[in-house]
């Protein structure tokens, strides 16, 4: 009888027990913010502990991930540098797209500066001096599309003429070598002489040994003359550096520095026409011939 | 003195669970460690004397609900919940207590898989009962299946871990050998 009233009695006590979770439950389902002193207290123990723990177990688990879980790096690490070839390679692709871009949106716009009929052309190679000076360069145009003796220029001014024509490429003899030849003027002046190449090895610079007319000064540009039929007038040469007046003759020794930088050509136009002759009659008003010999009452 | 000690234990383990767990790529489902030392704590309730009374089951559920309130504040669950169900977890595992021995490895997963089967569905009727409303029934199904899973895998180690505590509490080293062996209830 004892032992029944003692497990009564013990059922009952954790009855009651169970019943306070659920007065507790209920009454944290009112405000489920609102937390007592008891509950802070755990809270306040327990955060500083978790976040040791955190701390412990990041760390070891870092230090797992890092130096011993390594199965699939060699994996990763192989399609990583695969992903790291291709992607150079569109790197490459993508700024050689670039790069024709800017050609084309250059040659654009040297075009419309242009009168004379003209083609783009594209520098595929160039012949070099011992110190790295362009002495004549290759370009993307061919027999079918230019001619030897056609002018070659730049945005800056005149680059040389076409040498050579074959199959798909042609080259160009650049204005400073010794066997170019390009009459040109003084605008300034308008003396007249004949540019030829210095072919120096270290700089860029032509000569006209013969420049008739009055005196130049160094600074004063130079463009071609049209005379002789070679090249149309009036393109940028370059500019007077040096100017030296032989003691015996009436003519003027003229170094000219040119105005394109071969080191740096970019671009190219090929005038493969001159410009139309202007037309007599612009900004003339003039009353339309009648027709059929109609005239007026 | 001895229900304290498996309080702490199963505080100290509910820290650790819950720092290890989110790191884990299971995420919709843990192991429920404070039911499996409540159960444990109703399987070896002892006669404890409380003054002129001599009590078994009323101490351990004390200890079980304040475990399951401890669980509550950490887990950010309402207050009371994992409470009440710990206390009724402590309650079946003592009513059971006479009819089980929990031993071998085989056994006490099965074991920890029901006892964590049953903490869940508790759960989701105190839930559901209270206004708590649960998700979809497949979801909280595959939650719960997923828990007891879980759960039953973990109940070797908590109970090992609960039988260590026990034998820390023997009085003599029968008493110790029958803890850690799961013969003592």
């Amino acid at each position: 009888m004892a032992l029944l009233r003692r497990r009564v009695l013990d059922y009952t006590l954790a009855g009651f027990l169970l019943l306070v979770p659920v007065l507790i439950l209920h009454s944290s389902l009112k405000d489920p913010s609102e937390l007592n002193g008891f509950d802070k207290a755990v809270l306040r123990i327990s955060s500083p502990l978790q976040a040791a723990v955190s701390w412990v177990v990041e760390g070891l688990g870092g230090a797992w991930n890092h130096y011993v879980w390594l199965v699939d790096v060699d994996g990763e690490n192989q399609k990583l540098r695969a992903d790291n070839i291709r992607l150079r390679q569109e790197l490459a692709t993508a700024r050689r797209k670039a790069a024709d871009a800017d050609v084309l949106e250059g040659l654009s716009g040297l075009r419309q500066k242009m009168d004379a009929q003209t083609m783009g052309a594209r520098v595929v190679g160039a012949s070099l001096t011992p110190s790295f000076r362009v002495v004549r360069v290759r370009i993307d145009r061919g027999k079918v599309e230019v001619q030897p003796g056609m002018p070659v220029i730049n945005g800056d001014g005149l680059v040389g003429r076409i040498l050579h024509a074959y199959g798909d490429y042609s080259d160009v003899l650049l204005l400073t070598d010794p066997i170019s030849k390009i009459p040109v003027v003084a605008p300034r002046t308008g003396s007249v002489g004949s540019l030829v190449g210095l072919a120096e090895q270290s700089r860029y610079a032509g000569k006209i040994a013969h420049l008739q007319g009055d005196d130049v000064a160094v600074g004063d540009p130079v463009v071609t003359s049209g005379l002789g039929g070679g090249f149309p007038r009036g393109l940028v040469v370059g500019k007077v550096a040096k100017v030296a007046h032989p003691a015996y003759g009436l003519f003027q020794e003229v170094e000219v520095e040119p105005a394109v930088d071969f080191s740096d050509l970019g671009p190219l136009l090929v005038l493969i026409a001159d410009p139309p002759p202007p037309d007599p009659h612009a900004g003339k008003l003039e009353r339309s011939a009648a027709a059929y010999g109609a005239r007026p009452f | 003195m001895r229900v304290t000690a498996h309080v702490f234990l199963s505080y100290g383990l509910v820290l650790v669970l819950g720092s290890i767990w989110r790191l884990l790529p299971i995420d919709f489902a843990a192991p429920d460690v404070i039911a499996l030392v409540a159960v444990y704590l109703g399987l070896t309730a002892r006669p404890v004397n409380v003054g002129p009374m001599l009590l078994r089951i009323a101490p351990p559920t004390l200890g079980a609900v304040i475990l399951g309130y401890l669980g509550d504040l950490l887990a950010g669950s309402p207050r009371g919940l994992i409470a009440f169900t710990a206390g009724m977890v402590c309650v079946v595992g003592h009513l059971v207590h006479s009819a089980l021995i929990v031993r071998g490895r085989m056994v006490t997963i099965i074991f920890s898989t029901v006892t964590g089967a049953t903490a869940g569905l508790v759960m989701l009727i105190v839930r559901a009962s209270s206004g708590l409303v649960p998700g979809s029934l497949g979801g909280e199904m595959k939650t719960l299946l997923a828990s007891a899973l879980l759960t039953g895998l973990a109940g070797p180690l908590v109970f090992r871990l609960c039988r260590s505590v026990d034998a820390r509490f023997a009085r003599s080293p029968r008493e110790r050998n029958a803890a850690l062996g799961g013969t003592l209830s």
